[in-house]
């Protein structure tokens, strides 16, 4: 009983306590999570020298600084063509994702439509399944169909590893449109497709920007079936490439231009991050707490 | 009548809007799955040159005597537990600062998203550099600390390398549950509190009475999903041990790799997906009653 | 105004690139028509980083003979295993970018199986064919058919210190039992710490080391005719039963249950043992100008139980050329170039690799650079294969566990050559 009376006072010193806590805390926060991205920045670009010096060196001269490494991984590597790829793969997929994804969402959120629980069910169970339960079967609908080194062998399926999160999020953006200015629509006389492109679709603008941000970020970053339909050099992307530039299938390249792919590899994410940061938290809680 | 026709076109236009999705989803999701469950009983590898030949549970029957199958499945069994156990608790914990307001958070926020954002095979990369037993950041600082007396080898040393791999998914994955429980934290009504401060209630209790409960079911989802997920990992152990040393950080997903990708033992790399994949249901089950048991039980209490 | 400008200037880049792109492709059409017939074939392949300074230099020589082929190198990683599985999943995913293939000696059998690689018996005459090392071309047959010419060849052989047998007065040994004497009475006298070093650690060096214990001992562990198992006879686990009590008895360092092949042969060349299983690649290593034992070592084929003979597991590495490659005539071409004397000569004069022509082993030019050639046939003589299975790595890493679990003492080797024999039983039968 007068332990609950001493802390709940508004009292100085346990006030101060706490903010002190609360600081070490938010330290403490930001250097785990910035820290390995930092050193890898570091290490980056420091000369050879420094990198393999013992102990470390945290803050180099300026003669310990090189741009070098990021020269080396275009010489060597494609390094281009890697981007490109995870580009191309990326965007593609995401645009069919949101194509797909976002009518059927809104035929689930609007429609009452026969099975629309089974089809539910079944997506949310879809988000469960690891992708190394399907990569036997897809390793085979690609070989038959000759798809191998095709970026079609990653559109596809990255298209469908991102249609349960847009349709979960889709679905959760239609639920809270309200439906009086569709219902308008339909008095108008447009038919649903009508009223889908020319009164929906402009509303939904700033939810399919937030799924597809999730979405692209998915993409990007999927290594399992990048790993095995690609194995032509040119056509692979950043997370094999730069997987196989270092880690445990180290091919005898120096650190400094590892970390180099690495800085380069996540830089496009670091960007989205920075300038979409609220729509991925939103995206990201739409998606998981209705599902 | 009328209605009755209304209500038809709603139904076929609404199938027609969903089915383009759902085929792709069948494709990619359910083909597989059920092609494994065909491809399982049948033995197609090298000693059949590649051949499908029809041969009943045998690949079963193999897989009980399988010791790597069974090691696996408990590499699998710890890494998934202690990460998402860890994940959990470090995850609430900064859901709750950043549920406190003070300069400079968005900033904060924005730093702890980064991770999960990141690629996982690019900063398995950077995590295998940092555990660098020569040059690696963690041997330096502990050396620094004066901790340690020589280098720790800790992608080569079996126990070592499973922390090391568990320590790159906290950081990796963290930032996903912080930012469910913090939506969750920002969802609970301030008034709560404060009546039950009125009440007579500390902050621990505050905590045990209101912020647990309120905050369960954004636990159960992120639980759920992570342990999913991280029952299938692969692209951080492929990067950073490729399962070894010695197949200490092998897991079910690293096995089922090997399997069809080195060894094209197809057969029984459907068998074994076959059966990973019926176990990840009964654990995902377990887990989902398990936790709403306990969500009952909390609700119950408050 | 400003608008109408912006989009004819848009349209004006729009033509001069249209014009540009035709400009380019009539010039490719008029020099691709006539040039269609001696247009270069490329042939690609992969190879592991460290040795592409060494081809490079023989590619060069070959594309100057051979103006109308072009050859891409492909770096991959060093280590073999993660090199196979580089080739498997091109090969698996179908239309392989790879017409050759440079190969291991026991991926062949499974590169084979899974119907990947080109026949070469027709193209390769028996004449030629006894040029080369028995094992090494033993090692790439499989089912009868020829998919491989060795190229460089490796078997595992045990080093000894001479300078300290002399002094106590011993003969280099030749069975298991006075290896382990000599190496007790050594540690005794305290001139050495260890006696015998060997790779325990669970990885394919461990099989290949293995192999040359079991046949020692008058073993086998597969037969590829029959696939009968052998891990669980007697021979078999006195194999392991020995290993086991050099760690036991001191003999091996606790640590040879994690040592591969380096970490062996740097206790060794710092001069801690007496004895060393390993590959030929150490006798240049020891014998440099900075190493402790230079000039001290001697080697001779692997000990042996009393009746039974040595045996050297056969390694290296050779050419196969891919079943999907357009071009085999010119593939075949680069094979005779790259497996020939010539090209082998400067490729051990370049980077050390044993060759796999018998003649070169007695060549005045190599033998005057390295003294044991000569030594070294006779190891060779004695090669023994990995069992050439198509499930060998499966079968190997069976065996890998389980001798481990034999050397770390958690079960004792009865009881993992039993159970490694019947997973390997399992493994190979297609019902239970």
């Amino acid at each position: 009983m007068a332990q609950t009376n001493l802390t709940s006072l508004p009292a100085s010193p346990g006030l101060k306590f706490r903010s002190i806590i609360l600081g070490f805390a938010i330290v403490l926060i930001v250097a785990f999570f910035l820290g390995p991205i930092l050193w890898q920045l570091l290490t980056s670009i420091k000369v050879n020298q420094a990198i393999a010096a013992v102990p470390t060196v945290y803050i180099p001269q300026l003669n310990q600084l090189t741009l070098k490494h990021y020269q080396d991984l275009f010489v060597r590597r494609p390094f281009l063509s890697y981007i490109f790829n995870s580009a191309l793969v990326s965007i593609t997929s995401t645009v069919l994702a949101l194509g797909l994804g976002a009518p059927a969402a809104y035929a689930l959120a609007r429609l009452r439509i026969w099975g629309e629980g089974f089809i539910l069910a079944s997506i949310l169970i879809f988000t469960l399944f690891p992708y190394i339960l399907l990569f036997l079967g897809l390793l085979e609908v690609v070989k038959v169909l000759g798809l191998g080194n095709n970026y079609l062998a990653l559109i596809v399926p990255y298209t469908a590893i991102n249609l349960p999160l847009t349709i979960l999020v889709m679905r959760s953006f239609f639920q809270q449109l309200p439906p009086d200015l569709e219902d308008a629509a339909k008095v108008d006389g447009y038919s649903i497709g009508q009223m889908l492109v020319r009164i929906v679709l402009p509303m939904t603008m700033p939810a399919l920007v937030t799924t597809g941000i999730l979405a692209f970020i998915f993409a990007w970053n999927e290594f399992l079936f990048a790993l095995t339909f690609i194995t032509r050099e040119p056509m692979k992307t950043i997370p094999v490439a730069v997987a196989q530039l270092g880690g445990a299938s180290t091919f005898e390249i120096p650190y400094g231009p590892i970390a180099a792919a690495t800085v380069l590899g996540t830089l496009p994410l670091v960007l989205l991050v920075l300038f979409f940061q609220r729509q991925i938290v939103q995206g990201l809680t739409a998606g998981a707490v209705k599902g | 009548m009328k209605i009755d026709a209304i209500r038809q076109r709603e139904q076929l236009t609404g199938w027609l809007l969903v089915i383009p999705a759902f085929l792709v989803l069948l494709l990619i999701y359910a083909y597989p799955i059920a092609r494994s469950f065909w491809l399982s009983v049948f033995t197609q590898n090298l000693g059949t040159q590649l051949k499908p030949v029809f041969s009943g549970f045998h690949n079963y029957a193999r897989m009980a005597f399988d010791g790597r199958f069974w090691e696996t499945m408990m590499h699998t069994a710890e890494f998934s537990i202690a990460s998402v156990v860890l994940e959990l608790l470090l995850g609430l914990g900064i859901a709750l600062v950043l549920n406190q307001s003070f300069r400079g958070r968005g900033v904060v926020r924005t730093i702890t998203i980064l991770p999960w954002a990141l690629p996982t095979a690019v900063m398995g990369v950077a995590w295998a550099w940092i555990f660098n037993d020569r040059y690696g950041v963690i041997n330096d600082l502990l050396a620094r600390l004066g901790l340690i007396r020589s280098e720790i080898n800790w992608l080569g040393e079996p126990m070592l390398a499973m922390l090391a791999i568990i320590a790159a998914d906290i950081w990796k994955t963290t930032p996903f549950i912080s930012i469910l429980l913090l939506a969750g934290l920002q969802s609970i009504p301030a008034d709560l509190y404060e009546a039950h401060a009125i009440d007579g209630a500390n902050p621990w209790q505050s905590f045990r009475q209101i912020t647990l409960p309120l905050l369960m079911p954004q636990v159960l989802i992120a639980v759920l999903f992570r342990f999913a997920q991280a029952f299938g990992i692969f692209d951080l152990i492929a990067v950073m041990t490729g399962g070894g040393p010695a197949g200490s950080t092998e897991t079910v997903s690293i096995y089922i790799y090997a399997t069809v990708m080195r060894y094209l033992d197809f057969g029984y790399g459907a068998a074994l997906v076959v059966v990973t994949f019926l176990l990840l249901v009964l654990a995902v089950a377990l887990a989902s009653f398990f936790l709403s048991k306990l969500r009952a039980q909390a609700s119950g209490a408050e | 105004m400003g608008k109408r400008q912006k989009h004819s200037l848009k349209q004006r880049l729009l033509q001069s690139l249209g014009l540009f792109v035709a400009i380019l492709l009539s010039i490719k059409l008029l020099f691709a028509l006539p040039g269609l017939t001696q247009q270069p074939v490329t042939l690609t392949f992969l190879i592991g980083a460290s040795e592409v300074p060494t081809w490079k230099e023989l590619i060069k020589q070959f594309e100057a003979k051979n103006s109308d082929i072009r050859i891409n190198l492909i770096e991959g990683p060093n280590a073999t295993n993660l090199l196979e599985d580089l080739y498997t999943s091109a090969f698996l995913l179908g239309g392989s970018p790879y017409d050759l293939v440079y190969m291991d000696i026991v991926w062949v059998p499974k590169f084979a199986a899974a119907g990947w690689l080109m026949e070469l018996s027709q193209l390769f005459p028996k004449e030629e064919q006894a040029k080369f090392l028995r094992g090494d071309l033993e090692g790439g047959r499989y089912r009868g058919g020829l998919y491989r010419v060795p190229v460089h060849t490796d078997a595992g052989m045990l080093y000894y210190r001479k300078d300290l047998l002399e002094q106590a007065g011993f003969k280099p040994p030749d069975t298991f039992a006075e290896l382990m004497q000599i190496s007790q009475a050594l540690q005794k006298q305290g001139v050495v710490r260890r006696g015998f070093l060997w790779q325990g650690r669970q990885y394919e060096g461990t099989s290949a080391m293995f192999v040359e214990i079991l046949k020692g001992y008058g073993g086998f562990w597969i037969n590829p005719d029959t696939l009968e198992v052998g891990l669980d006879r007697p021979e078999a686990i006195q194999a392991v039963q020995f290993l086991v009590n050099t760690i036991r008895d001191g003999v091996s360092a606790p640590g040879v249950v994690t040592y591969q092949e380096e970490e062996t042969r740097r206790i060794f060349q710092s001069g801690e043992a007496v004895f060393l299983r390993n590959w030929p690649y150490v006798w240049y290593l020891a014998n440099k100008e900075d190493s402790p034992v230079r000039g001290k070592v001697g080697l001779k084929p692997m000990v042996h139980a009393p009746g039974q003979s040595s045996a050297a597991c056969q390694g290296g590495w050779g050419w196969g050329i891919a079943k999907t490659t357009k071009h085999p005539e010119q593939a075949w071409r680069a094979v005779q170039f790259f497996s020939s004397s010539d090209a082998q000569r400067q490729f051990t004069l370049m980077a050390g690799g044993l060759p796999t022509r018998r003649e070169l082993f007695k060549d005045p030019q190599l033998v005057q650079k390295y003294s044991f050639l000569p030594t070294m046939l006779e190891v060779l003589d004695k090669a023994v294969l990995r069992p050439p299975i198509a499930q060998y790595d499966q079968a190997s890493d069976i065996l890998q566990r389980y001798l481990t679990a034999a050397f770390t003492s958690q079960l004792t080797p009865e009881r993992a050559m039993k159970a490694a024999a019947d997973e390997t039983r399992r493994l190979l039968g297609t019902k239970g």
